[in-house]
């Protein structure tokens, strides 16, 4: 087969050229996409409740098989009791290469409010309720339900988009809640009774070290997370092209974003929150 | 009866799991080995994780170095600044940061690809003219995911070395010498060895579970991204068990 003849002088240029500007126009649509479904959230407040009350059961149970093992709570409190397990293994073995295996508490009660469990709840929010969101919206894309409801005069960013991103900040708060325990209960089980610490050594540490403010700060964290994660995963599920196969590439793109953006929020609210100095009281 | 299928299908789709992954074992010897297949699943893999490599590994150790070089500010050994990198990004940051992006990125990216094969029939066609997709589609995979894991295990700790070494002697003063010196105080050979382990296993426990996913799409659209958000959220859980487990069995082991 011959390659056929280019219509334009310059065809290399011009495909490069093409694909900055559709790069460039598509943050341009994205950005418009976020505006539109900000700004819609006061309109499904007041008239696309039912639809909230309904997402909000789905997304904390979960949907389809994800049901069977507990769902979205269960499925994030797993992640941050693992993760808390591994602060207790790794804190508690590289603090007693320096024989100061007593503040394993101290790093439980620093190092998980600040950016573990944030961090976990945030990645567990992307794989569970984003991308279950952006499959859902993927699908209702290619069925033309979308188009079917614009055609009935319904808002479709409204109803679709702004409601997923109130469900999702108001089901991230009692997650994050069963989150923080995990992570907690995972580091004082590992260190006093796996790795043998009297329990009075471990609790000393970790109260003189949490800092109640800190703990607000974290669910402020995270609710900005939830934010930023509904919104690129409900775009990516809204904006779905290319049948069947389209709505999975869809929700592989979307979970690579989202997990790029809870890493940038995790770092720019941390250092915009306890700024240059940690603000910790070491020395009372 | 409801209960009973409400039971059943888990089960299924546990044994169904396990009846590949030991298809995929007992095939991986065989002849003819995909050659083609594993150079293109390579580089598919390695193309889509690079840039979130990039993305996570960069401000997760920035993140991480800083929290620690406070602390150790505070304690007045800021000179120790090099081990606690070394520490952190070696042990800890790389393999949590290889698990998210085989986990987020490889393994949906591989889902979404099998899912959309299965959906079009091409397994089916294959089986048709008497190829073994698991053999023609699966082996490869799981071996240039595995393959894949251990060279982004080595990027994540290579950006993490630099950019702590960055972070710590530009922004936080600290001497690049007391830095270098105490890079290997904390973290050897064995602490190495266990972060490359750690990293094989990540990638083919998520590859096992993403082909898994993709061979047994059914039901349209909403199936496949099914698929692909069952295949996020079992690795994720996969790979932080076998995180966790490989970790304190490694500090078992170097002890």
């Amino acid at each position: 087969m011959s390659e056929p003849v280019s219509r334009h002088r310059v065809p290399r240029l011009r495909r490069t050229v093409r694909s900055w500007v559709d790069g460039w126009n598509r943050i341009g649509t994205q950005t418009q996409f976020y505006r539109k479904t900000l700004t819609s959230v006061g309109d499904a407040l007041v008239n696309y409740r039912v639809e909230i009350w309904r997402l909000i059961a789905q997304m904390s149970l979960g949907t389809g098989a994800l049901v069977l093992i507990g769902g979205t709570v269960a499925i994030v409190g797993f992640l941050t009791l693992s993760v808390g397990a591994l602060v207790a293994v790794q804190g508690y073995n590289s603090l007693a290469g320096i024989g100061v295996e007593a503040l394993t508490g101290f790093t439980s009660a620093y190092l998980n409010v600040r950016f573990i469990a944030p961090l976990i709840a945030g990645v567990g929010l992307a794989a569970t309720i984003g991308a279950g969101a952006t499959a859902q919206l993927g699908a209702m894309r290619i069925n033309d339900e979308i188009d079917a409801l614009e055609v009935m005069a319904i808002r479709a960013i409204a109803y679709l988009a702004s409601t997923r991103i109130l469900a999702g900040v108001i089901v991230v708060i009692p997650l994050y809640c069963v989150a923080v325990l995990m992570s907690f209960l995972a580091a004082r089980v590992g260190t006093t009774a796996i790795y043998g610490q009297s329990t009075g050594v471990y609790d000393h540490y970790f109260g003189t070290f949490l800092q109640p403010v800190d703990l607000i700060w974290s669910f402020f964290q995270v609710i900005v997370m939830a934010i930023a994660v509904m919104l690129v995963h409900t775009y990516y599920g809204y904006t779905a092209t290319g049948g069947p196969a389209g709505v999975g590439e869809a929700v592989g793109r979307a979970v690579r974003t989202s997990l790029i953006v809870v890493v940038f929020v995790t770092l720019f609210t941390s250092l915009a929150i306890y700024g240059q100095s940690g603000n910790f009281h070491l020395s009372g | 009866m409801i209960s009973s299928g409400a039971l059943e299908k888990p089960v299924r789709a546990i044994g169904g799991f396990y009846a590949m992954a030991l298809d995929t074992l007992v095939l991986l010897p065989q002849r003819p080995f995909a050659w083609r297949e594993f150079l293109h699943q390579s580089w598919f893999v390695a193309r889509v994780s690079v840039f979130p490599t990039l993305m996570l590994a960069i401000p997760l150790d920035m993140l991480t170095v800083f929290t620690i070089n406070v602390l150790l500010v505070e304690f007045g050994a800021a000179d120790f600044s090099g081990s606690a990198a070394a520490q952190a990004t070696v042990v800890e940051i790389g393999p949590v940061v290889t698990v998210l992006v085989v986990a987020g990125a490889g393994a949906t990216a591989m889902c979404a690809d099998l899912g959309a094969r299965t959906i079009r029939e091409e397994l089916d066609a294959m089986r048709v003219m008497g190829i073994n997709p698991i053999q023609a589609l699966v082996v490869p995979r799981v071996l240039a995911a595995t393959f894949v894991a251990l060279l982004l295990n080595g990027l994540v700790t290579l950006i993490g070395l630099a950019g702590g070494f960055f972070f710590t002697v530009f922004i936080q003063h600290v001497p690049a010498g007391a830095f270098a010196a105490g890079l290997t105080l904390l973290v050897g050979l064995p602490e190495l060895i266990t972060g490359v382990v750690k990293a094989g296993l990540f990638g083919l426990a998520a590859s096992l579970i993403a082909c898994y996913q993709g061979i047994s799409v059914k039901g349209g659209p909403q199936g496949v991204g099914n698929a692909v958000n069952e295949t996020v959220v079992y690795a994720f859980i996969a790979l932080f068990v076998i995180n966790t487990i490989a970790t304190a069995v490694g500090v078992k082991a170097t002890m």
